[in-house]
């Protein structure tokens, strides 16, 4: 991948500078050539799809993550930490999106925690700290909140907020806010705002990064885009609009690769649909409501967050759902537990092959009839052979590369993994299957791979759920396309009008009406 | 699009080298047992007569007994704290039913058995559901167990001593079949069928899989509960076996018999290199794990070792087991 | 404290003028601290104090016990909770022989009558602590001495014994053992080796059975306890070494029938069931204004043989 530095214009005295920052993990490349400049002062917005590698990039910045090739000067000098506490020494720090705080811990102590104040004999001085924690506290208007509350009694916004505020009790030169807005309400969020505008006037650079487009042109001075682990243009926001943005992010050879369309398979008879159906995360009282067909692959698309993964859990009954009614061939059914949808007919292929999805420490042969134990058993005794055959069947029919029935399944690429666990949904011939990233952490050929098996599927007449980050993913497989947004459908779009910008406009104009911009 | 940051790809090693060292792997702990036993027999002049080794393997049948129940335990991830305990309380039922005047010899043996194993059963049991169904941890619901099952077993017999059991059923416990005692006969087929339903039924692959992956196993549509139940369960029914050779044996029953036996238990499963946090092991493990504990108690009396030093050795022995289990976690690993 | 002692004299007097009226409101109480009561002979001694009280009826019988043979820290919260409450008098069978000295002090600071019985507690302890205390008791050593004593009168000089020991560390295991050590030297027996069994049956089962592989001519054995010499026995019938001959120490009920069949040769009675019932006797002597104990107020004990069972 060649770096395109076209459209990057740089920074006459930048204070931080990024050329060239390249990183792979192992076969999987995280970063392919990030270019970046921050001014003095400078409000920098960072953005990008899911795994376009803003995440790898803030662990390359505080010294978690050491790059292969590539130059970062800090105020000039050469900037290579090896520890977040080196970051912080040379002045760079990170509010990170997963909290760090302690929760049985008061808020001040979690403030205080790297640099406690206390006396000659190692004791804390207690009351300084809090009064100190107070007015950190009150700099950044969080008035109504006591410094000596264990952090376990705050809500998640005011847990975000404390962790800026303990990001600013040391001084820093740049400071990175990774989707700080997340988890606040607007009122809060106007509250962070101020602090960053205060933070500018200071001199401070700020590398904000989120995926509300309006934030970042409300607040950031600049904006870089990052695509598929590489720096893909760097702009003025006065100089750019939304749907440019949008189609940085996006990239159009992606757009091409869906071009070469595929009849569908969906055929008219329902075979699952849900009517106001609720989970207990789902904060609408109306729920959620759609049809799948026989045949049908129905995509969902949305933001990290939205809900996608706890529909489908919710439909699998892995969590119990709520209220709403679930039709079954139009008769309701009332799923308990994973058992009944099973026995209903429903697959889960899980966002989460190690924790979920695989035993890794039990053979391919376990794995692939763990779901369907009783068609290779006779009165509970196991019959190696029907599970040998059952494995070698389904491999083959996956195109499965491994060494015996008899491996572990951690000897098996991500890839191949992912194919064992779809082995041990189709080893129960379900009749609807929901897939929840389904090609994460898998390479290229056993993507298009899974691809074909999935369309396959289709015209076998299976009806498939598919929930993925990646939008051309979803374009290139399914009939229609759902997108989600804070536990609500927003959107929903035949295959004729699939298009990336409007995917992401309804999945952004939802968050927008939540946060009430 | 999709990069995934996290997860490296995983690659498959080479084959000959994997079988190498699973080899040693599953025999490390039969090298050791050889070991320890080729010592005792270079060193002490009565360890391998035919006297030594059937004292040893009636030394060591009622800890096995004990521990093949304790590998289902821990097998699923859980532990069992109660089981000494339960052989008192399943020992004084046992017992009283045993001592009921007027019945014949064979209704008492089998009225008594079926109250041993019937009582273990219930603790076991209410140890695996009350675990399991407010999802409590094992160790905290079986240290209760610990105290109920003592509790009980006090109360029933008032703090007393039962013996004058049927004059056959004593002898029972100390027959011979060729030199070796029948009692460790009857383990011996207790391991062999455990080791059938752990490694040949669905039953015992949802085990592993439970200690391996306890959401793997919910997802694919297997009732957890049950299976928790069940293991604990079963190790309450081999508590009431071992009560009934305790009796056979000793010719007596007493509330306060047990004290500490489960921590012979579990040491016998982790030396037997079943891992602590389950979903790995096997029963065949457990009896050479038992073995080792059982050679070392009687080697280390016949090498004249005082009573301080052997208590210290077998704890020196089963930390360095739990630190190859530590090792051999990390080969599996890679 | 002073005055409820004051209290109870007054009382006592009052019954001795008055005897049908005045007893029942002001009693003694008297606090009776046991060791294990999982055990027979503790369970005896209970039941023996309880009857006790019962027959006297001129006192009021506080009982508390502890959870295993090791657990001190119940019997000194019990000392603290009868300190509290007032009692006229302690009586107590110590856990551990100097554990129990300081709060021992406390309660005769607190002007309770203080009875020491079954073991005794620490010389140079109670000497440190300032402490003057009786001791009612039996005799371990001596006790051990007269079933060693039994076993050398049938084994004759040379002859080759082992010892199967209490808990190691606990006073009552160390004098048993003293006395057996004690019949070995007067009987010039030959002693192989002596282990620990914890007080335990099927260790002690265990651990004679190793023994006697690595001592074949092992020709009596001495057990600190009835439950372990229940286990040597059972080992010895495995082994088929009818020859051997074992004594025991308690007396418990679960060696009767292996008295009679002559496989157990002796044991020693402390009679347990009286032991506390004579201590709580003293104390109350004392509370009702009867002299100090001084010293070591021995209790009976006696050898058992199968002589006495037929």
């Amino acid at each position: 991948m060649n770096t395109n530095l076209a459209h990057v214009d740089s920074v006459a005295q930048p204070l931080l500078e990024l050329h060239d920052i390249r990183k792979r993990f192992g076969g999987t490349v995280a970063l392919a050539g990030v270019t970046l400049s921050v001014a003095p002062g400078e409000v920098h917005g960072l953005i990008g799809e899911n795994g376009a590698g803003k995440s790898t990039l803030i662990k390359v910045l505080c010294g978690i993550v050491k790059p292969d090739s590539g130059a970062i000067t800090l105020a000039g000098e050469a900037y290579a930490p090896h520890t977040p506490r080196d970051a912080k020494a040379r002045g760079l720090q990170v509010v990170h999106q997963e909290f760090n705080l302690l929760p049985f811990l008061s808020v001040a102590e979690n403030i205080f925690i790297e640099h406690l104040p206390r006396n000659a004999l190692g004791v804390v001085k207690r009351r300084d700290m809090n009064t100190r924690a107070r007015t950190a506290l009150d700099a950044i208007g969080l008035k109504d909140i006591d410094v000596r509350w264990p952090v376990e009694r705050l809500g998640i916004a005011h847990r975000q907020l404390v962790e800026v505020a303990r990001a600013l009790m040391t001084e820093s030169r740049v400071l990175i806010l990774d989707e700080p807005t997340a988890t606040l309400t607007s009122r809060e969020t106007e509250r962070l705002f101020a602090i960053i505008d205060d933070l500018r006037r200071r001199g401070v650079s700020i590398i904000f990064v989120s995926h509300h487009l309006d934030e970042v042109f409300k607040l950031c001075d600049r904006v870089t885009v990052l695509r598929n682990g590489e720096t893909v243009t760097s702009r003025r926001i006065g100089e750019t609009t939304q749907d440019e943005l949008v189609r940085a992010m996006v990239g159009q050879q992606l757009q091409k690769e869906m071009t070469h369309s595929i009849g569908s398979s969906a055929r008219s008879e329902t075979v699952l649909s849900l009517v106001n159906f609720r989970h207990a995360q789902s904060p609408h009282e109306d729920g959620i409501s759609f049809d799948l067909h026989k045949g049908e692959i129905l995509g969902i698309a949305g933001l990290v967050g939205s809900g996608r993964t706890e529909l489908l859990r919710a439909i699998f009954a892995a969590e119990p759902p709520l209220s709403g009614t679930l039709m079954r061939d139009g008769k309701p059914a009332a799923l308990r537990s994973p058992r009944d949808a099973i026995r209903a007919g429903i697959g889960f292929v899980t966002e989460d092959r190690k924790e979920e999805g695989l035993i890794l420490s039990m053979p391919i042969a376990a794995n692939v009839t763990m779901a369907s134990l009783a068609d290779v058993s006779r009165a509970g005794l196991l019959d190696q052979r029907a599970e040998n055959a059952l494995t070698e069947k389904l491999g083959a029919d996956l195109k499965l590369k491994y060494g015996g029935p008899g491996k572990n399944a951690a000897t098996l690429s991500g890839g191949n993994q992912q194919k064992v666990v779809l082995a041990k949904w189709l080893a129960r011939k379900p009749e609807i299957l929901l897939l929840d990233e389904p090609t994460r952490g898998v390479d290229v050929g056993a993507k298009a791979e899974i691809y074909a098996l999935i369309r396959r599927l289709a015209e076998r007449g299976l009806a498939l759920l598919v929930v993925s980050s990646e939008l051309p993913e979803l374009m290139t497989l399914c009939d229609r396309i759902m997108v989600m947004s804070q536990h609500r459908i927003v959107g929903s779009l035949p295959r004729a009008e699939f298009s990336e910008e409007k995917i992401l406009t309804y999945a952004y104009q939802g968050e927008k009406r939540q946060t009430g911009h | 699009m999709q990069l995934d940051e996290n997860l490296p790809t995983a690659t498959a090693t080479a084959a000959p080298a994997v079988s190498m060292k699973l080899l040693l792997r599953d025999a490390g702990i039969g090298i050791a047992l050889v070991l320890l036993i080729l010592f005792f027999a270079l060193t002490t002049d009565h360890f391998l007569s035919p006297n030594n080794i059937s004292n040893i393997l009636t030394q060591i049948t009622i800890n096995l007994i004990l521990a093949i129940g304790m590998t289902f335990v821990i097998l699923i991830g859980g532990i069992d704290l109660s089981v000494g305990s339960m052989l008192a309380f399943c020992a004084v039922v046992g017992g009283s039913v045993l001592t009921i005047p007027d019945l014949s010899v064979f209704q008492a043996v089998s009225l008594a058995t079926l109250a041993a194993v019937g009582t273990g059963a219930l603790c076991g049991f209410l140890n695996g559901w009350i675990s399991a169904f407010w999802g409590l941890p094992s160790f905290i619901v079986t240290l209760g167990m610990l105290n109920i099952a003592r509790g009980a077993a006090l109360q029933v017999t008032d703090a007393r001593t039962i013996y004058s059991f049927p004059p056959s059923f004593n002898a029972f416990g100390s027959q011979m079949i060729y030199g070796v005692p029948v009692v460790f006969l009857i383990a011996l087929a207790l391991v062999a069928i455990a080791w059938f339903v752990l490694s040949k039924t669905v039953f015992g692959r949802l085990l592993y899989g439970i200690g391996n992956n306890e959401e793997a196993v919910r997802l694919a549509g297997h009732s957890l509960m049950t299976y928790k139940i069940a293991a604990f369960t079963i190790a309450g029914v081999l508590v009431g076996i071992a009560a009934m050779v305790y009796m056979a044996r000793l010719n007596i029953a007493s509330p306060i018999i047990g004290i500490g036996f489960e921590l012979n238990a579990i040491a016998a499963v982790i030396i037997g290199g079943t891992s602590l946090s389950g979903g790995r092991g096997s029963v065949i493990g457990t009896l050479l794990g038992a073995c080792i504990i059982g050679v070392l108690a009687n080697g280390l009396i016949l090498f004249g070792l005082s009573d301080f030093m052997r208590q210290l050795i077998t704890g020196v022995v089963i930390i360095l087991a739990v630190i190859i289990d530590k090792y051999r976690e990390r080969i599996t690993a890679a | 404290m002073k005055l409820f002692k004051l209290a109870s004299v007054v009382a006592l007097v009052a019954a001795t003028a008055l005897p049908t009226i005045a007893a029942a409101a002001d009693k003694p109480v008297v606090g009776l601290v046991m060791k294990s009561l999982a055990n027979d002979f503790f369970k005896n001694m209970l039941e023996g104090a309880e009857a006790h009280a019962k027959k006297r009826g001129d006192y009021e019988l506080k009982a508390i016990g502890m959870q295993n043979e090791t657990d001190f820290e119940s019997q000194l919260n019990g000392v603290e909770n009868f300190i509290t409450q007032g009692v006229d008098a302690i009586v107590i069978a110590p856990a551990d022989s100097r554990a129990m000295v300081a709060p021992l002090k406390k309660a005769i600071d607190a002007g309770i009558t203080v009875v020491n019985f079954d073991v005794s507690l620490d010389e140079q302890a109670k000497k440190d602590a300032g402490l003057d205390l009786a001791f009612v008791g039996p005799d371990n050593r001596g006790g051990a001495k007269l079933a060693g004593e039994s076993l050398a009168k049938a084994l004759g000089e040379g002859g080759k014994v082992v010892i199967i020991e209490g808990n190691p560390g606990a006073d009552n295991a160390a004098q048993r053992k003293l006395g057996f050590e004690d019949a070995i030297a007067a009987g010039k027996l030959n002693l192989l080796d002596s282990r620990t069994a914890h007080w335990e049956t099927e260790e002690a089962n265990s651990v004679f059975s190793t023994m006697l592989t690595a001592h074949p001519d092992i020709q009596g054995v001495m057990a600190a306890n009835d439950s372990m010499a229940i286990g040597v026995i059972k080992a010895l019938d495995a082994a088929g070494r009818p020859d051997i001959k074992v004594v025991g120490f308690d007396n418990v009920s679960a060696v009767q029938p292996l008295l009679k069949e002559g496989k157990l040769l002796a044991t020693v009675d402390q009679f347990g069931s009286q032991m506390a019932s004579d201590a709580i006797d003293k104390a109350l002597a004392v509370v009702g204004g009867g002299p100090k104990l001084e010293g070591w107020v021995k209790t009976d004990i006696k050898l058992v043989t199968t002589d006495d069972v037929k």
